[in-house]
Order: structure tokens, then C-alpha cells, then sequence
């Protein structure tokens, strides 16, 4: 029992942070129609500076406890790259989506290195840090507040969005822009301020993502390439484009890939493949997506 | 045959045959069924009830490849072409279609003269031989709606459907691209051909039966004198009554 | 003709460089060498059938894990079997993966590529009792021609017996290749290219006809990889990586995918000015990066383009630009 259950949380954290970082993959496919490859490379971003900014705050004197404030003020405030990379792609959104495809690889790769470069190629954490809120029990397995408050945070977040997306002009907005572009601009949106909102939010849900998993984990060299893979798995099993389906999609893979590390390691990551080649052969829109091209 | 999407019934008791050697007017008001008519008959859509044959064969859904692999061809209402290909290759692409011969994956193409010429002379009866080196994108409007519908010829259907094969065209040319679509189906051999269209004059002028839909039904399938003469028909579907004309 | 000059010009420089430049120049051709396969490969798919396949690493590492296999662990070293036998292998692979991949176009089939390539890194690195996990596998000095020249030290053979042999074969295959474009079938695949409607109103069967480009494509990329092997000796799951297939588009692009020959250049660019960075700063990624923004934006045709080179029986997919 204390098995499953180490499973299941340690599933929903990875879920957690899955969901952040689909989110602003869907958002951003559902506006502007683009798959953001470069939106691992955001979380990695967003991992570094988290590090950075909780090591700076804790040697400026902070105390140990409050180590969240920076962790999410850098994980927000790192989205500032986001209008930059919307202004490169703005070249490119009448063409084709092959070009903007390559347009983010290009990114990919260009950060991949900026992260080399500002902090190295070891990994990068905030070592023992996040147990300073120590753990508690959940029907009988050990787990550390710090997941459950991270887990809460991947809550709070999609009723955020959820609110955002039905209630706020905005939302209504970036729903009309994602079913009809042109009738959107017609009736007077100015797509342009909409696209770099859009990016921008999307990028910060991946920042975002990416500081939190930090006190649980290094910052590593490899980790935003590696991940949108999984970020891929998540939409694909979603659907792309459906906030609902990052949920679903998030909690999938999450638990699917808690649940192969503690039976079958060698199975993690093609096991997550596997279900996605599935997904696509029996049902392309995943869970909750629209029909693919 | 039936055909519903939802609740809505887009095509309600349609019967219709064409035989060899006919001219079928299909005409009717926007959202009388005829696109979906259309769709149906070419294989792209299956009807809800109701069969669709093709020389006593069932060709309902069976999709577009494998219809013009039986005989029977379809023209777009918008002008569908190859647009980084050259006029001359946009034809020889049914000509390979034709001649089964896309499975040569080592073969040279510009050394084919049986591709070369069954292509060329599509391009002669529809005018446009002297363009066949221009990439399909660069001709002009009414060229690439004629290569759009040679392109089609060049497939040597025994039926062709046409989905309004002059729009988009002045009213001046369009006698003159019909006349260059009849002379040529007689020189291709095509059997019979449907075609979709709005222009009341080329209707008439061309037709040997004309079938008008409405909401879904068929209203009347008779000869054009008989058409003309039926009020009810005219005012439904035309608005107004037509010019006379000799047949 | 005058293109027939060039080409001689450039085919008899290759020929007399291991003769003039140092042995380090002429074993990084054979990387050259080696990618140029791929990539013409790749643009079989890309360029001239309009599929972007970001999995096309897939083929490279199935290619590259059959010569270490068949030369370290089976002991076979002639070079000709071990071609033929990464070429059947990545058809063995494509045929199953294209006939799903095939169904889908745009995005979705981008993304399945690269599931697909990443799903075969995985096999790679977790069933190490297999393939060597992450040291990966040695790949044993192959035989060429049927004759060994173990007694050869490594540079030399690299530089000139190797070098020849992986240039002849890249000439054969780009001959075949240049075939095929000309070929009624390459007409169908530029035909799918511009407008499947189209294509399948005229009886052209557009799944078909991809999957058979992709079969292609595939082998190509094998046999890339089955020659990219045995000139670093080691082959690792990182072949298969998904950033290395991005780099294969990058090559085709580089070049110009509307050229026959545009992924040649844009492969031969890529390896020489990488080297080239790399010994500057270890932060070539940066600016290759740099780079690929610069040419999506500003010159998507490729090099190619820049030349006033019109391009010869392919007209490419030219982007949409701003009305």
C-alpha cells in the first residue's frame, strides 16, 4: 500500500510540473498554431535562474523557509525572454510551419548553449534545501511537504487558467483566436499584442515549471531537451491545443512513468513512447483535442 | 440516395442517371445539395441510404483514387493545380496516372515520349501548349482553371464531372472555354460528362438534360426545351425566365 | 553544361584532395561524405514529397548500431554486406514506422518521427546487455572491395582507402538518386508535395506513394549511418537522439531543399564550419543556432538560393511570404 502510494504522489508531482509546462505548449499551439519545441529549453531556463536566484537570496541572508519567494519570482520573471523569441518568430508567421518549427529548434539549440555558458555543465541545485519544510506522512508513505506544495501549485495554477480562459476578457480572447484567427481579427483583436501575450504566458508556464522542480532536482544540462519529449507525450494523450487535456495528459504520463521506475526502469521512457504511438494510431486527437490535420 | 449530416438533410430521395453519350446540367440555388451531390457521386462522401453505380459497379466512398482508377474523374470548383510544376508536368502527372507508370522510380521522365506527348496533346486542345515550360503558379487565372480541368481530360475518363467549370471566368470566355471542353472530351473519348454550373446560358446552351435540385430534391430531370417551359422550375431555381436559345 | 563542368570540377577536387590536404581534412570529409547520403535521403521526404521528418536519426543509428554489430560482435567485415545489410535494415524498420507515420502530415508527423527516433534512443541506452548502453558498441575496421588492409595504419586508411570508397559510394547513391527525381514516380511525389487533393483526384494513391519515399529516405539514412561508423570507430545511443535529426533538417536546409543538390552543400557547410567553431569555443550550438534563425528568416531557400542557381527539375515548396 505504502508503495502505491509513494507511486501515486510521486506520479502527481511529476504531474505537476508536466502539466505546468504543457500548458504553455497548448496555449501556445492553440493560439498561434505553433509547436513550441523550444519550450523544454524554457524549463531548463527556468530551472537555472530558480537555482541562481534562491542561492543569491539564502547568501543575501534570507531564511532557509521563505527560499520559495525567489525560487517563484525567478520562475516568473525568466518569461521575460519570451517576448524576444515571439519577436524572432513573428518573421515567420505567414510561412509555412515547417519554418517555424526550425525557427524553435533554432532556439533549442541557442539556449542549450547559453545555459552551458552561464552555468556550466554540472549539475546545478539547491542541494538539500527544499526539506527544510520536512516531510510528512500520507497514508503511511513519507513524502516531503515540499511536493505537496508543488502539487498544490499545479492546482492553483490550472483553476488559474481555467478561470482565465472562461471568465477574464482575455480568456475569452485567446479562445476566439485559438477556433477562428481571421473572424478574431476581423472583429477588431490586435493579434499581434494577443500572440506576444500568448508566448509570453506560455513561456512563463514553462519557466515556471521548471523553477519548481528545482529544490527536488538538479538543473542539469540535458534536462530541456529530454523533457519535451515527455511534453510531447502530455499533449499528444490530451490532444493538442486542449487545456483539459494537459491535465489528463500530465496526469498519464506522471503516473505511468512513477509507476515503470518502480517496476521495469529500462521500460521509463518507451513504455511513454509506446502509449504515444498508440494514442496515435487509435485515436490522433487524443482525449480531448480537435481533429489533426 | 439519402444523405444526412446530423439532423440536417442535405440530399433527400436523389435519383439520377446519366447514360453515355449525354450532357448532364446539374443546377439548382446555393444549398440545394448540389456539393454534396457532388461529393457523393465522386466517392468521397458514402451516401446515408441509397447505392451509387458506376457502370453497374458500387462506388460508394471508395474515395477518389480509386474512382478514377474506374473511369469516372472530377474537376474542383476551385482551381486546384501543382503550383511549383510546370503546365506541362501538371498534365503529365495524369498521364503517368493514366499509364500506370509511377511505379518507375528509375526511369527518366523528360525521356518518356509517350508521357510527353499524351501530355501535350491535352495541352494543344486546351490551348496552352505554348505555356507548358510556365510553373503552374505563374499562368493566369483562366489558365489554370484550364489546366486544372485538361489536367482532368488527361486521365481519358468514360464519365467527367465538372464542378463548375467556368466560374471565375468573364462572361466573355466562357462560350469559349466550353467549346474548347467539348471539342475536347469528343477528341479524349469521354463518354459522358456531368457538370455543376450557374450560368444559365451555358446550361442551356450545352445540355442535353438538365437536373435541378432543391432543398435536397430533385425538382426536374427533362430536356432543356421542357425546363424552360416549366414555370415552376424557372422561378425556383433561375429566378427568372431564360433567353430563348436554339439547342 | 555548364553545370556539367562544375560538377566535374567538383568530383575530380574530391578525387586529389587526400592527395594535397592533411589526413585531418580528409577523414573530416568522410563525415561529409557519410551525411551528404542522409541528407539527400532526408530531402527525398522533405523537399520533394513535402514530409518534415525529425526522426530521420532513427535510420542513422539503425544504420551505424548494424555495422558495430555486424563488425565487433559477428565478425563480419566486409564492407558491402555491411551496407546491404543497414540498408535492409532500416527498410525493415521503415516499412512498419512509415506505413503509421505516413497517415499524417504536417506537425503530427514531425512529432511521430521524433517519437519514433526517440522510442530506438531508448532501446539503445536502457538494454545495455544488448547494445551497449551508453558506451555504446565498436565498430571493427571493415573490409573494402573484399580486401583488408588491417596492415594499414588507421589514419591512412581513413584518409584514402576509406575516403575513396565512402566517395564512390556517395556518388552511386547520388546518381541513383538523381534518377529517382526524374523519375515519373519523383513527379508524383512533387506532385503529392504541392496538392494531395489534386494528386488523388488523379488517380496518384498520396499514402502510397509517401511511404514508398519514406522507405527510401530510410535507407538512405542507414547506409549514412552503416559509412558514418567505422571513421570514429564507436557508434552510442546519441545517434539517435532527437537534436541530431534536427541537425540533418539544418544541413538540408542550410544548403536549399528546393536544390537536388542544396542538402549536399548545406551537409558539407555544417560539418567543416562546426569544426571550424568547435575549435574557436565549445559553444557551437550557439551559433549554429544563430545561424538556422538567420537562413529560416531571412533566406529559407539555403545557400542555393543565394547562388542565382535556378533550381533544375525541382521547383521547390517556396514559403508563403507576406502578401
Amino acid at each position: 500500500m505504502t508503495d502505491v502510494v509513494n507511486i501515486a504522489l510521486s506520479g502527481v508531482f511529476h504531474a505537476a510540473i508536466l502539466f505546468l509546462v504543457a500548458a504553455g505548449l497548448q496555449v501556445i499551439f492553440g493560439v498561434q498554431r505553433i509547436f513550441n519545441l523550444a519550450c523544454g529549453s524554457f524549463y531548463a531556463l527556468g530551472a537555472y535562474v530558480g537555482v541562481s536566484a534562491v542561492r543569491w537570496a539564502l547568501d543575501a541572508g534570507l531564511p532557509p523557509p521563505y527560499f520559495v519567494l525567489p525560487l517563484i519570482v525567478a520562475g516568473i520573471g525568466v518569461a521575460a525572454i519570451g517576448p524576444v523569441v515571439e519577436r524572432l518568430l513573428r518573421f515567420v508567421y505567414d510561412r509555412d510551419e515547417t519554418f517555424q518549427l526550425l525557427l524553435t529548434f533554432a532556439v533549442v539549440l541557442m539556449l542549450e548553449d547559453v545555459t552551458k555558458l552561464v552555468w556550466g555543465t554540472s549539475p546545478f541545485s539547491t542541494g538539500g534545501l527544499y526539506l527544510v519544510y520536512g516531510s510528512v506522512s500520507v497514508l503511511g508513505a513519507t513524502v516531503p511537504v515540499y511536493n505537496l506544495v508543488v502539487i498544490g501549485a499545479g492546482i492553483v495554477v490550472a483553476l488559474l487558467i481555467g478561470w482565465m480562459l472562461a471568465r477574464t476578457r482575455f480568456g475569452r480572447i485567446v479562445r476566439a483566436t485559438a477556433e477562428n484567427r481571421e473572424m478574431s481579427e476581423a472583429v477588431g483583436v490586435n493579434m499581434r499584442r494577443v500572440y506576444t501575450q500568448v508566448f509570453t504566458l506560455g513561456t512563463g508556464l514553462g519557466t515556471l515549471g521548471g523553477a519548481l522542480v528545482i529544490p527536488s532536482t538538479a538543473a542539469m544540462s540535458e534536462m530541456g531537451i529530454d523533457l519535451i519529449v515527455e511534453a510531447f507525450a502530455v499533449v499528444v494523450i490530451g490532444g493538442l491545443g486542449s487545456m483539459r487535456g494537459a491535465v489528463a495528459g500530465a496526469l498519464a504520463v506522471g503516473l505511468l512513468r512513477a509507476l515503470a521506475i518502480a517496476t521495469y526502469p529500462e521500460l521509463e521512457m518507451l513504455l511513454i513512447y509506446l502509449i504515444v504511438i498508440a494514442v496515435l494510431l487509435w485515436r490522433p486527437r487524443g482525449l480531448f483535442g480537435e481533429a489533426p490535420a | 440516395m439519402r444523405k444526412l449530416y446530423g439532423d440536417f438533410c442535405a440530399l433527400n430521395g436523389v435519383s439520377l442517371a446519366v447514360r453515355a453519350g449525354e450532357f448532364v446540367s446539374i443546377i439548382g440555388p446555393n444549398g440545394a445539395g448540389k456539393t454534396t451531390l457532388i461529393n457523393v457521386l465522386t466517392g468521397h462522401l458514402p451516401p446515408t441510404a441509397g447505392s451509387i453505380r458506376f457502370n453497374g459497379r458500387d462506388i460508394a466512398g471508395i474515395g477518389p483514387v480509386r474512382l478514377a482508377r474506374l473511369g469516372l474523374a472530377r474537376s474542383f470548383q476551385l482551381v486546384s493545380i501543382f503550383p511549383a510544376l510546370t503546365a506541362l508536368e501538371v498534365v503529365e502527372v495524369a498521364v503517368v496516372s493514366r499509364l500506370r507508370r509511377g511505379r518507375r522510380w528509375f526511369a527518366s521522365l523528360a525521356r518518356d515520349r509517350e508521357v510527353e506527348r499524351g501530355a501535350v496533346e491535352i495541352l494543344e486542345l486546351f490551348r496552352l501548349a505554348d505555356r507548358r515550360a510556365t510553373p503552374a503558379r505563374n499562368l493566369a487565372q483562366g489558365d489554370k482553371k484550364l489546366l486544372d480541368v485538361a489536367s482532368t481530360f488527361a486521365l481519358h475518363p468514360e464519365l467527367i464531372l465538372l464542378d463548375e467549370p467556368t466560374s471565375g471566368v468573364s462572361t466573355r470566355d466562357k462560350t469559349g472555354i466550353m467549346e474548347i471542353l467539348v471539342a475536347a472530351a469528343k477528341r479524349v473519348g469521354i463518354k459522358a460528362i456531368v457538370q455543376v454550373e450557374h450560368d444559365m446560358d451555358i446550361v442551356f446552351g450545352y445540355s442535353d438534360r438538365i437536373v435541378a435540385l432543391q432543398e435536397g430534391r430533385v425538382l426536374a430531370d427533362a430536356a432543356p426545351a421542357v425546363i424552360r417551359a416549366d414555370e415552376a422550375v424557372v422561378a425556383a431555381v433561375v429566378g427568372r425566365p431564360p433567353a430563348v436559345r436554339g439547342d | 553544361m555548364r553545370q556539367r563542368l562544375v560538377l566535374g570540377l567538383v568530383i575530380a577536387l574530391a578525387l586529389l584532395y587526400p592527395l594535397v590536404a592533411s589526413p585531418y581534412y580528409a577523414t573530416h570529409m568522410l563525415r561529409f561524405f557519410a551525411y551528404a547520403i542522409v541528407v539527400l535521403g532526408l530531402n527525398l521526404l522533405f523537399g520533394y514529397t513535402g514530409l518534415l521528418s525529425f526522426g530521420h536519426s532513427l535510420f542513422l543509428a539503425v544504420g551505424a548500431y548494424t555495422a558495430a554489430v555486424l563488425t565487433s560482435q559477428l565478425g563480419i567485415r566486409s564492407m558491402e554486406v555491411v551496407l546491404l545489410a543497414a540498408a535492409l535494415a532500416s527498410a525493415a524498420v521503415a516499412v512498419p514506422v512509415g506505413a503509421l507515420c505516413v497517415r499524417y502530415v504536417r506537425i503530427y508527423f514531425a512529432m511521430l518521427t521524433l517519437a519514433f527516433a526517440m522510442l530506438f534512443y531508448s532501446f539503445l541506452l536502457k538494454f545495455y546487455h544488448l547494445t551497449g548502453g551508453d558506451e555504446g558498441m565498436r565498430v571493427v575496421r571493415p573490409a573494402l572491395l573484399f580486401v583488408d588492409f588491417d596492415g594499414v595504419p588507421k589514419t591512412t586508411f581513413l584518409s584514402h582507402h576509406y575516403y575513396y570508397y565512402s566517395a564512390a559510394v556517395l556518388l552511386v547513391l547520388a546518381v541513383v538518386m538523381w534518377r529517382v527525381v526524374g523519375s515519373p514516380f519523383g513527379l508524383c511525389l512533387r506532385a503529392i508535395r504541392d496538392n494531395p487533393e489534386k494528386a488523388a483526384a488523379l488517380a496518384v494513391s498520396v499514402t502510397r506513394y509517401r511511404w514508398a519515399a519514406f522507405v527510401v529516405s530510410a535507407v538512405y539514412a542507414g547506409i549514412g549511418g552503416a559509412l558514418l561508423a567505422p571513421t570514429t570507430g564507436q557508434v552510442d545511443p546519441g545517434l539517435a537522439y532527437w537534436t541530431h535529426s534536427g541537425n540533418l533538417v539544418f544541413m538540408t536546409l542550410l544548403g536549399g531543399f528546393t536544390h537536388f543538390v542544396g542538402p549536399v552543400v548545406g551537409a558539407f557547410v555544417f560539418i567543416h564550419l562546426q569544426d571550424q567553431v568547435m575549435s574557436l569555443l565549445p559553444y557551437w550550438r550557439l551559433v549554429f543556432g544563430a545561424i538556422l534563425a538567420a537562413v529560416v528568416i531571412f533566406v529559407p531557400g539555403g545557400l542555393m538560393s543565394l547562388c542565382s542557381i535556378r533550381p533544375r527539375a525541382l521547383r521547390g515548396r517556396a514559403p508563403r511570404t507576406a502578401a
